[in-house]
């Protein structure tokens, strides 16, 4: 479902030169599986889901969305992905019933299909008793819950997370990381970024571990620790990591 | 591009300003609740004051009351002076407000009435004091009428009539009309009130969706939508444009209700006569339009360059501080515009609002004017979109 090739991103910045953000990553997801970037702050990881999800230009390579190019199709890849970062905000002066009719109308969705996957998402992700709160009242977990609402509205095949948990309480985490399970056992391809290894362990079919924009390992986890010395993932990756720089 | 898109945008942007507090209060509140409820505060003191001031008895001092006997039994006649005698420091007494006047008459006053020369009485008065002012003018028209008397006791000594005096009569006659009149009235501060409403209505609106947008985290699921970025642009653009020409227009309105009370309060108005036709209200808004587009675009463009609110705070200082010297430029008395001049945003278009509103209708100045500004709106709308395009400026941090 997401092909990427040789992928490369260099930022050119004045004051600081050229800098390559990420350096001929290649890998691919496939459907029902939850592909994992596991990497430190600064690793290229949103900068390659930035690229995935179109709102970056790679520099060389070619990427690959349910057979749709990124950089060709960009306006058909939108159709087939959501996307969920930590960074991503909401509308504060709307409710979540209003915000997520948005983004299914900027998605191109028909009127009728939208009441009903509202009633869906909202049913299964029990939003129902704060959907005509706006959301500047609402809790990080129910925020949370809306982000992850708005990304499916167009029910995509991709979904593309960038460290979804970061900053949430371990309860609201939680939630998360059980949504993205039901989402995979959807059938949907997943592509899922963290520093965090023991959600890396408890999601992921298949890690990509990434450090200073390349790529140093990937596999599944079984696959990783049999490469190894260690039996756990974070020595596992320190001494990739390691050996990177060695 | 489809307007479908756009509208969507336009109508969550126009959603979200509304139900922001800060937009009803500078939209609605200050305007309509605000402006008139302080300018009708202002016209009542003020008119409690110089009720006050012309209720309250001038008292004065003479200093040398004894050499015009005749002219200090004149004044005594007036009701609302008091005649003091001159004792200690009388200059003091004035600067502490105790007296609102000094005359000094010459010890050779009624020497020199005798001798048909000219006579020079000195009136001392503080003209920061309404009382002290309102004494003066008091005085003024006492000696005004004590000088007519002696002039016609002379002419009659020499046997002359009064006309003597008058041997010509120059009447004016304003043939302007009271439409014309409340039109140049208004052309002296409406386009530059117009012009700073359109900018302050704009700014708030045009900062929070654009720079506040990447503050708040929002943009990026907007730009993984179907909608593309011109539409993106455009749709906000409209929305600023909207809430721009809204806040002129209750701005407007708030202003005319607040100087309305206030007068009426004050004093009453009088000859106030809009005249303004169809055709140029038509004419005002095909000026006012492209300005509201130009302030709208640079305003958005600007947002969309700055990385979060305060940067593009300070990025739109300037640009309104030179849309106030601007308009401070359109308002001073004499200063005309010629030719390739109308080419300049904002100045052109305050000229062309002046000229309309006193009923001139030069087809050339409205033309550049409304082209002028077109084309530097679209130009900021273009640049708009180009910088909405670009990740570098999306993803500053």
């Amino acid at each position: 479902m997401i092909q990427v090739e040789g992928l490369t991103k260099i930022f050119n910045d004045k004051k600081r030169g050229k800098k390559v953000a990420v350096n001929h990553l290649n890998f691919n997801c496939r459907k029902g599986k939850i592909f994992g970037l596991l990497g430190p702050n600064g690793a290229g990881k949103t900068t390659t889901l930035r690229i995935l999800a179109t709102m970056m230009l790679p520099t060389k390579g070619k990427v690959i969305v349910n057979g749709c190019d990124v950089v060709k199709e960009a306006s058909k890849v939108r159709r087939q992905i959501g996307f969920l970062s930590s960074e991503t905000g909401l509308y504060d002066r709307f409710t979540p019933r209003e915000t997520v009719k948005f983004f299914g109308r900027i998605n191109g969705i028909e009127e009728k299909i939208i009441e009903k996957r509202i009633a869906e998402i909202f049913h299964n992700l029990d939003m129902e008793n704060f959907q005509d709160v706006r959301v500047n009242k609402l809790s990080t977990g129910m925020k949370q819950k809306l982000s992850i609402a708005r990304s499916i509205i167009h029910d995509p095949p991709v979904l593309i997370l960038d460290e979804p948990t970061v900053g949430l309480d371990i309860i609201t985490a939680r939630t998360v990381i059980e949504y993205v399970k039901s989402f995979r056992d959807q059938g949907k391809c997943i592509i899922y970024s963290t520093h965090i290894m023991r959600e890396a362990e408890k999601l992921c079919d298949m890690i990509a571990i990434i450090h200073q924009g390349n790529l140093i390992a990937q596999g599944t986890l079984k696959e990783l620790k049999k490469n190894s010395s260690f039996d756990d993932l974070e020595e596992i990756f320190f001494e990739l990591i390691n050996q990177g720089e060695n | 591009m489809s307007w479908k898109n756009i509208k969507l945008i336009f109508i969550k942007e126009l959603l979200g300003t509304i139900r922001d507090r800060r937009t009803i209060i500078a939209m609605i509140i200050i305007p309509l609740i605000f402006y008139p409820l302080l300018f009708a505060g202002i016209g009542y003191f003020s008119k409690l004051g110089s009720i006050k001031s012309e209720e309250a008895n001038s008292k004065i001092i003479i200093d040398g009351a004894e050499f015009a006997p005749q002219l200090v039994n004149y004044l005594r006649e007036y009701e609302k002076i008091e005649i003091f005698i001159l004792e200690g420091d009388s200059p003091a007494k004035l600067q502490n407000g105790d007296i609102q006047a000094i005359l000094v008459i010459p010890p050779d006053f009624k020497y020199k009435i005798e001798q048909e020369e000219p006579n020079k009485l000195i009136l001392k008065y503080d003209d920061t004091e309404a009382k002290s002012r309102i004494a003066k003018q008091r005085i003024n028209q006492i000696i005004e009428k004590y000088k007519d008397e002696i002039l016609i006791q002379r002419l009659s000594r020499l046997d002359l009539k009064e006309e003597f005096l008058t041997p010509l009569i120059l009447q004016e006659e304003n043939t302007a009309t009271a439409e014309k009149m409340t039109g140049s009235f208004l052309s002296a501060l409406l386009p530059y009130l117009i012009i700073i409403l359109i900018f302050t209505g704009a700014m708030h609106t045009a900062v929070d969706i654009t720079a506040g947008e990447k503050e708040r985290g929002t943009i990026a699921t907007l730009l993984v939508s179907q909608i593309s970025r011109l539409e993106i642009v455009l749709g906000k653009c409209f929305a600023v444009m909207f809430i721009s020409f809204t806040s002129m227009a209750l701005g407007l309105f708030g202003l005319t209700l607040a100087f309305l009370s206030g007068a009426s309060i004050a004093g009453g108005i009088e000859g106030v006569k809009f005249g303004i036709s169809v055709n140029t209200i038509f004419l005002l808004f095909l000026i006012l339009f492209p300005l509201v587009g130009l302030a709208s675009a640079v305003l958005v463009m600007v947002g969309i360059f700055a990385r979060n609110i305060r940067e593009a705070s300070s990025y739109i200082t300037p640009i309104y501080m030179l849309t106030i010297f601007l308009g401070i430029i359109s308002i001073s008395q004499g200063m005309e515009l010629t030719g390739k001049m109308f080419l300049v945003p904002v100045l052109n278009s305050s000229f062309v609002f002046k000229e309309l509103l006193m009923g001139k209708i030069y087809w050339n100045h409205i033309l550049t004017t409304f082209s002028a500004n077109m084309v530097i709106a679209g130009l900021a709308l273009l640049g708009a979109t180009r910088l909405f395009s670009k990740e570098e400026v999306l993803f500053r941090s």
